[in-house]
């Protein structure tokens, strides 16, 4: 059983023979205008995994995110990335590890100014010697990953929701980061899209052998791709695990929060646990 | 016979209402500290983000193509509106000078008078009031909108630094565009100042352009031209602060936008004063 109400045992030691551990957060809190919205978070993300991050909303999920890249720092605690704390660093010492990272952001954060192509080609030129012509190939080669060839010359206000989310993953997934993380890739999208979304972020996991930090409201897209589930409630995780691991919990407010979903829980939950 | 009854016999305040009054006087003050140290930490973010452009500006990396860009924006789209306003404000002020000087005989001294106040104070001054509403406030839009949108993280998660990015292209364009945009504006003025000595004033262009070759010093020309980037460095970093410091949504962006207009505006009039002091004195 993976229910864990001490925050200290949350994620215990991986066993030798495991994957590596590549991100660590260790006991971390953050407070905004006198609320906790994380109250002493632990979470180890193995290399390679995509973990899906559920709760409610308010909850601190991309709190939790934005943590990992530095965007937003802990009030108290410690979050290590690739065995570096990164709470006290500059933002000039972070760079080395942000461009071993790549984010998605809620609503693909394009930027307006600029055609797809130089979206996507933008990381390649600043942190690479890329010729313009590897670069063009490079920018291609990644738009057909998303499924979107041919469309370089657009302007993001000339694309709809679900392709400026692709482009966006295009432009993240430029560099071939190690850590991929994902705020609320689907949300806004139609279920054809959101499924779409959700098989890319499964293919790109591998074909770029990434990991993969999945913030969602999405049950049926965390239940296509994740390996493993963090569900986070009252500024903690309260459940950490496989689904199947979470059909057999039984943790009462993670079963009530997929009830809220309108996805079957119970005896449910382990037939669709069983039909994966 | 009954002594005078002293103003200060009478009911006695109560304890309650002592304690109401120090409570109001209580809250003053603690409104007003308030206010003291949410502009202490405002000018102590600008001067932060000062330094940290001058920084930016000395060291690598550089954005070349960002740079021109702004260029573009700041100094040939402000063109028209800071060469209407100069032109029609050295009209006016022939006009005005030549009703003043009318009574002493003293139309001849118009084109000085003139030259004078506009290279000295009004072109800086009322470029800078231009350019501060035009761009200052484009800046705030557009970084705000940025914040709004993500776009300022993507930019920091992509590990580039919004400083090197956004801010000193904008700063350095502002700085260097001012001055020319202000020359301009000078020599514009001075031609609407002409066009209304030979139309109204029967004067003609070689009296009129004479008697400001005749009395301008070079030092009147480089002391209006000197202070303007300062009001460049002023409206650009106003502007990038406000905009890097949004919150929330599309509102915040409006009212960080009407922040910059009136913060901008009034740091050009109050360090005009101490610029002209200090160029007065060198």
């Amino acid at each position: 059983m993976s229910t864990n109400p001490d925050p200290a045992s949350q994620t215990p030691p991986a066993p030798a023979g495991k994957p590596e551990t590549i991100v660590e957060f260790d006991n971390v809190w953050k407070r905004y205008s006198g609320k906790d919205i994380l109250a002493g978070v632990n979470l180890q993300i193995r290399r390679g995994e995509i973990l899906c991050v559920l709760g409610p909303s308010g909850t601190g999920k991309s709190v939790t995110l934005r943590h990992i890249n530095g965007l937003t720092r802990p009030d108290e605690g410690n979050v290590t990335v690739f065995g570096q704390s990164v709470v006290a660093l500059s933002e000039e010492q972070l760079s080395p590890i942000r461009r071993r990272l790549a984010m998605l952001f809620q609503g693909g954060a394009l930027f307006d100014s600029m055609s797809v192509e130089q979206n996507v080609a933008f990381p390649l030129r600043e942190h690479t010697r890329k010729t313009p012509r590897e670069i063009t190939e490079t920018v291609a080669e990644k738009l057909a990953m998303v499924g979107l060839p041919g469309t370089q010359r657009k302007m993001p206000s000339e694309l709809s929701g679900g392709m400026r989310k692709r482009v966006a993953l295009a432009r993240s997934i430029a560099l071939e980061p190690e850590i991929i993380l994902y705020d609320e890739p689907t949300t806004g999208l139609d279920p054809v899209t959101s499924e779409k979304i959700g098989h890319l972020i499964v293919d790109i996991n591998h074909r770029v052998r990434a990991t993969s930090v999945v913030v969602t409201h999405d049950i049926v897209m965390a239940r296509t791709v994740a390996d493993r589930l963090a569900f986070l409630h009252q500024g903690r995780f309260q459940f950490i695990g496989t689904f199947g691991e979470a059909s057999r919990a039984g943790h009462p407010v993670l079963m009530e929060y997929f009830r809220a979903m309108g996805f079957p829980c119970g005896t449910g939950l382990v037939q669709v646990v069983k039909d994966l | 016979m009954s002594a005078p009854q002293s103003r200060f016999t009478g009911p006695q305040p109560s304890a309650t209402a002592i304690f109401y009054r120090n409570i109001r006087w209580l809250r003053f003050v603690d409104r007003f500290g308030r206010k003291g140290q949410a502009a202490m930490e405002y000018l102590g973010g600008l001067a932060e983000l000062a330094g940290e452009t001058v920084h930016a500006c000395l060291t690598r990396p550089f954005y070349p193509t960002e740079v021109l860009t702004q260029f573009d924006e700041v100094g040939v789209k402000s063109l028209s509106i800071t060469g209407i306003t100069a032109f029609s404000t050295g009209m006016v002020l022939a006009l005005q000078t030549a009703y003043a000087l009318a009574a002493f005989g003293g139309k001849m001294f118009v084109g000085r008078v003139v030259a004078l106040s506009l290279l000295r104070e009004l072109g800086p001054v009322l470029t800078a009031l231009m350019v501060g509403g035009r761009v200052g406030s484009g800046i705030t839009a557009e970084l705000g909108s940025m914040v709004v949108t993500e776009q300022v993280d993507a930019l920091r998660s992509m590990a580039i630094t919004p400083v090197r990015h956004l801010v000193v292209p904008r700063v350095l364009a502002t700085v260097f565009m001012l001055p020319v945009l202000t020359a301009l504006a000078d020599v514009l003025g001075v031609l609407g100042g002409l066009v209304i000595a030979i139309v109204q004033l029967q004067m003609t262009a070689q009296d009129y352009l004479t008697s400001i070759w005749n009395q301008l010093a070079i030092s009147d020309i480089m002391s209006g031209l000197s202070k303007t980037f300062f009001f460049g460095f002023e409206i650009a970093l106003i502007g990038c602060w406000n905009g890097l410091k949004v919150e929330g949504g599309a509102s915040s962006v409006g009212i960080a936008t009407t922040r910059t207009v009136v913060l901008a505006s009034i740091c050009v009039l109050v360090s005009d004063f101490f610029l002209t002091k200090l160029f007065l004195a060198l």
